[in-house]
């Protein structure tokens, strides 16, 4: 694989994909802690892996479906009681269509 | 006041009426209260609803119903695990405040058992560490040696029962998060196989390496936990039907016969040389009492830990996206002046969340990203393909694998904090087995000159607890006589 070069142009990327507001400061940090995660990580690389199959999760084939029946949940109440902000019958968020 | 911490024991004289729930509660709180002010297991302490619960225990003996495997048995749970009405943070600033309006599946089962919940335990935040450090409430002190980690990231469900406050607690573990703990505070502490303890109202981390699992300050005892906690759950959609085996009367088969096998990649350079006489002497322990001890190879082991931290964050950055500002916990504008949604979830996130969190969402993100996926998160799968490949050669050969659970004993606080590429490496014996689903466990063998605790990490096959179990069993009894 091309080794990236984790710049800050990257993490900034990265944090805006992931909805981080960083620091500047936050921003130099995770630079440098990242650039040595990845490198760290590019020991893969060594293994060929062209022809095995990837593995997302093991043993769900013993894990049956539940039927698909409706079934009383967490009331809408208690649900928004912990909410942080609530309106009428919902969460509140700001406007985001302009 | 009672002190006999042993969770069958309890629940013994629980049921034959010669204690009663509450005194057993009572005496659980009391040592929370002269203890915790030093250690700091646990950040919520349940006094009032624990002591309704055990007086309800209580009266329901005397109506003269019968009562649960774990009658009148204190249990601490990770503040991983929602319990209704009891506020469940993760020891995360995001959740502080959070007050879940329905309980897990494991914490609902020890309730049906008539255990007493008495509080929820400090943590790495969100799972995410392998010393409680990351904690946004303050780190968690190893009960063993107060200048110490109890590890992580069940650090405070693993020193309260150290630190007898009580016999047993849950945990959950993603890489090691159960067995790295037990091993650095002297307690038994299992990674039960992947599905088998369901994992909804577990505040996800890692959705293919979660697990929950107990803690106790004995094997049976632990053991009977994992019983109860065990089988299917129609709202886990990983969580395996297979039927629960009687894990406490696994304990007590015979080992005779049975093939243990030492991968030498586990004997490796950074191993500690006490750690590794501890290990190497309970290994001629189990051979005594009749196991044949094998050689192994997991070739692929010096892989785990990169092929871990690619896909364990992965998974991570896209469970931790609901933390928004929306639905629960947090929520902030911050101080831009700008009040748009994305600003909310900017500033929610960034205020919330604690350096590792934000750490592991970016390096998370960025292996799942347009340009390297492939690269890293596919490359990843592909090598816990290898990983898991090794684990099924070797347990053809062999009945369970050991080897030590932490390459050290517990570090220092502090210690690793400054540089986390070392502390994720300390994680290097745990995480095969959670890559490949396997069980897992630590039960604790010699301790070093100095006192330190040791744990031998015990992995058996998929579903095959009860193997696990034995070894484990025998090897605690053995070493008692010694």
């Amino acid at each position: 694989m091309a080794a990236p070069n984790v710049d800050r142009q990257l993490v900034l990327h990265v944090a805006k994909l992931a909805c981080l507001s960083l620091s500047d400061s936050e921003v130099d940090r995770f630079t440098s802690e990242l650039g040595r995660i990845v490198s760290y990580i590019e020991q893969l690389d060594a293994l060929d892996t062209r022809d095995v199959a990837p593995t997302a999760t093991v043993a769900v084939d013993r894990a049956p479906e539940r039927p698909d029946e409706v079934a009383p949940g967490v009331s809408r109440e208690e649900v928004l009681a912990q909410a942080p902000e609530v309106e009428g019958e919902g969460f509140a968020v700001p406007a985001f269509v302009e | 006041m009672y002190t006999d911490w042993d969770v069958r024991r309890i629940a013994d004289q629980v049921q034959r009426g010669e204690a009663t729930a509450e005194s057993v509660t009572a005496a659980s709180l009391a040592r929370i209260e002269t203890v915790d002010k030093m250690v700091h297991a646990f950040l919520h302490v349940a006094a009032d609803e624990a002591l309704d619960q055990a007086r309800a225990v209580d009266k329901k003996r005397a109506r003269g119903e019968p009562l649960g495997a774990l009658a009148g048995v204190p249990i601490a749970i990770k503040d991983a695990l929602v319990t209704r009405g009891v506020p469940t943070t993760a020891a995360s600033k995001m959740l502080a405040g959070y007050v879940p309006p329905y309980d897990a599946t494991a914490v609902a089962r020890l309730r049906a058992a008539d255990a007493v919940l008495i509080g929820k335990t400090n943590m790495d935040e969100f799972a995410m560490g392998s010393s409680t450090e990351n904690s946004a409430f303050g780190p968690t002190r190893n009960p063993r040696d107060p200048a110490r980690t109890p590890g992580g990231s069940s650090g405070g469900s693993a020193a309260a029962v150290a630190g007898a406050m009580a016999p047993c607690s849950l945990g959950s573990d993603t890489g090691g998060s159960i067995r790295q703990p037990a091993s650095f505070t002297g307690t038994v502490g299992i990674k039960p196989t992947y599905g088998r303890v369901s994992r909804y109202g577990l505040i996800a981390f890692a959705s293919s390496l979660d697990q929950v699992g107990p803690f106790a300050t004995d094997v049976r005892g632990a053991a009977r936990v994992l019983s109860v906690i065990a089988g299917h759950d129609p709202r886990d959609s990983t969580c395996l039907d297979a039927p629960v085996g009687d894990y406490e009367t696994a304990c007590g088969r015979s080992v005779q016969g049975v093939r243990v096998g030492v991968p030498n990649e586990y004997f490796a350079e950074g191993l500690d040389p006490e750690v590794e006489a501890s290990v190497r002497a309970a290994l001629s322990t189990l051979s005594k009492a009749g196991c044949l001890i094998r050689p192994v190879s997991l070739p692929h082991t010096r892989f785990a830990v990169g092929t871990y931290y690619v896909i364990a964050t992965a998974e991570a950055s896209s469970n931790l996206a609901r933390f928004d500002g929306v639905r629960y916990g947090l929520r902030t504008l911050g101080d831009s002046g700008k009040r748009d949604l994305r600003t909310l979830y900017g500033a929610t996130r960034d205020a919330g969340f604690g350096a590792e969190v934000k750490r592991r969402i970016l390096l998370g993100t960025f292996v799942l990203s347009s340009g390297y996926y492939d690269a890293y998160y596919l490359k990843a799968q592909k090598v816990r393909t290898l990983i898991r490949r090794d684990f099924e050669e070797a347990l053809r050969e062999v009945d369970v694998i050991c080897s030590p659970a932490s390459p050290t004993p517990a570090f220092r606080l502090g210690e690793k904090n400054d540089d986390p590429l070392a502390m994720y490496l300390n994680d290097v014996y745990t995480l095969p087995a959670s890559l490949a689903g396997l069980p897992a466990m630590s039960v604790p063998c010699r301790p070093t000159a100095s006192g330190l605790p040791v744990g031998l990490q015990i992995m058996g096959r998929s579903l095959d607890e009860g193997t696990m179990l034995a070894v484990a069993s025998t090897f605690e009894a053995l070493r008692a006589s010694d």
